[in-house]
């Protein structure tokens, strides 16, 4: 997909104040050197497009370097019939991988795992009363799996429900956090995911500042949970202002 | 689960003013009772009873294959069933959500970060030879009844299940070239205990209102805004952490939620330890 002309992609790089940190070697002598060369505490360059997919109510394409997640939705639609009468809406979400996502043909096992967490991660967030009686549908392709694959779904989801105008009380964004030794990597990738001591995935309200989902593998210490969690608020926020901007380019272009 | 508007308030008062419904402080759990050895042909089970609620796990170990992404460890799968008996809406497929729900988390829990630090149970025990044999382990688990705070009696039960667990000794016969399969021999005589001593506890804190408290009852769950719940090994380091419920979180709540579920588990934890051991104590003199 081309980048539209004119529109820079946009970093976004959590800061912690009033410290540098040196990274910490897991094993004495290695050095872990990002594979993309990025710092331990930046986050992948990110390319929101919302419009990707014409027939949907609503639809976004991320790509947040090798990761290309598209998200369609769908609805308000009339509920089956068979189902029971319901006065809030109903939300059924779906993730599933391309069989060239990854390396290895076959993703399997974490499709039912990231539908039903991209449910619950976008359940808090969704006014379900302005729609009763009626579904919204929202299905997640990932084309190319590249690493914190289920946080870009989400803030790729939350993009495309706000450009099918379904209500909500905010954009949500999800980052998520490896820790590898005693070095936190924001945003990693599916090397360091593949070797990390511990995830951490955290999905937030930014406007609001409030965490609307956390979920936490491996060892953590209090002050490193801590630390993990003040950086992903920061690149929440900064990734809730690019998809502000991004939803913004998108009303200015169509009513040109 | 149908309660009046006077009900709800009189929980989420008792709730505010440290005194719940049935008696219980906001940090005080139900009486706990153990069984081990409840299932003789699985190879570990417990039964576990926090109040009404009611669950058994099952360990089952069978011969298996490494996966090629990791073939230096064994593999462990969780799966849980919610009974009918428990919930009518538990009937058919009514269930699923919760039960998958309810094994991720506890996969979460058991298994650390996909290097293996931190992990509940040490994968590199299970092995027998590297890329060809290995053991895999199946822990079930079943919720025979149901009154709330289902994850934390499912991680007692499991953490007793796995100390009940006794994998066979199996001897490796003749040295194979590398593409066949070994041929190995499962003593009938020789069991290793499974090593429990970082298999952590699950503690689940539930926000009412302003108030977190712990372990639940199905009322209590109903008046929710949302839970956490966290998972704490022998270290007092976290193990797992699930945000459950819609409704977003302050971050400093969260926070506070961490240093209080550690202070509960120290007394959980201990507990936990002296009913397994006196549960199998019990199963060795009958």
């Amino acid at each position: 997909m081309a980048a539209k002309p004119g529109a820079a992609t946009p970093t976004y790089s959590p800061k912690l104040v009033g410290r540098t940190r040196l990274p910490i070697l897991k094993d004495s002598d290695l050095d872990w050197s990002r594979p993309d060369g990025r710092g331990f505490h930046q986050c992948r360059p990110a390319l929101l497009q919302t419009g990707a997919v014409s027939s949907a109510s609503g639809s976004a394409y991320a790509e947040f370097g090798n990761t290309k997640v598209i998200v369609s939705v769908f609805g308000p639609r009339e509920s089956k019939k068979a189902m029971v009468f319901s006065d809030v809406g109903r939300l059924n979400c779906n993730v599933s991988y391309t069989t060239f996502a990854s390396p290895t043909i076959g993703q399997g096992t974490d499709h039912k795992e990231y539908s039903s967490m991209l449910h619950k991660a976008l359940e808090g967030v969704i006014m379900m009363e302005t729609f009763p009686k009626t579904t919204v549908d929202v299905f997640a392709l990932v084309l190319e799996s590249g690493g914190s694959d289920l946080s870009v779904v989400i803030s790729c989801a939350s993009l495309a429900l706000a450009d099918a105008g379904i209500m909500m009380y905010d954009l949500i964004t999800a980052v998520s956090v490896s820790c590898i030794g005693k070095s936190l990597m924001i945003d990693p990738v599916t090397e360091e995911e593949g070797c990390e001591d511990g995830s951490f995935m955290m999905t937030c309200m930014p406007s609001r500042y409030e965490i609307t989902q956390l979920t936490l593998t491996g060892e953590w210490t209090t002050p490193n949970i801590n630390e993990a969690m003040q950086l992903c608020l920061d690149a929440c926020s900064k990734l809730g202002e690019i998809m502000r901007d991004c939803l913004k380019q998108a009303a200015s272009a169509s009513e040109e | 689960m149908g309660l009046s508007l006077g009900e709800q308030h009189f929980i989420k008062g008792g709730i505010a003013q440290d005194l719940r419904t049935d008696g219980r402080k906001r940090l005080t759990y139900r009486p706990i009772y153990v069984e081990t050895g409840v299932i003789p042909q699985a190879n570990g089970s417990a039964r576990v009873r926090i109040g009404g609620t009611d669950v058994i796990a099952s360990v089952k170990a069978e011969i298996g294959r490494p996966s090629s992404l990791q073939p230096d460890k064994g593999k462990v799968a969780v799966f849980i069933d919610c009974s009918p008996t428990a919930e009518p809406t538990f009937g058919g497929r009514g269930g699923e959500e919760l039960s998958s729900e309810l094994a991720l988390a506890l996969q979460r829990c058991l298994l650390g970060g996909k290097s293996g630090a931190g992990a509940g149970i040490n994968l590199s025990s299970l092995l027998i030879k590297e890329g060809k044999v290995c053991w895999d382990l199946y822990i079930d688990g079943l919720v025979i009844s149901s009154d709330g705070n289902l994850l934390d009696a499912l991680g007692a039960a499991i953490k007793a299940a796995l100390t009940n667990t006794a994998i066979p000794k199996v001897n490796v016969s003749a040295e194979v070239a590398d593409d066949e399969q070994p041929e190995i021999d499962i003593s009938d005589e020789e069991y290793l205990q499974f090593d429990t001593s970082s298999v952590p506890v699950i503690v689940t804190l539930t926000k009412v209102g302003t108030h977190y408290i712990v372990d639940a009852t199905a009322e209590e769950e109903s008046q929710m805004s949302s839970a956490v719940s966290i998972s704490v090994n022998r270290t007092g380091h976290i193990c797992g952490l699930t945000k459950r419920g819609g409704s977003g979180l302050d971050p400093s709540v969260i926070l506070d939620m961490i240093s209080v579920a550690k202070h509960v588990t120290e007394t959980l934890m201990s507990k936990l330890d002296s009913e397994i051991s006196a549960a199998e104590a019990c199963e060795d003199e009958s």
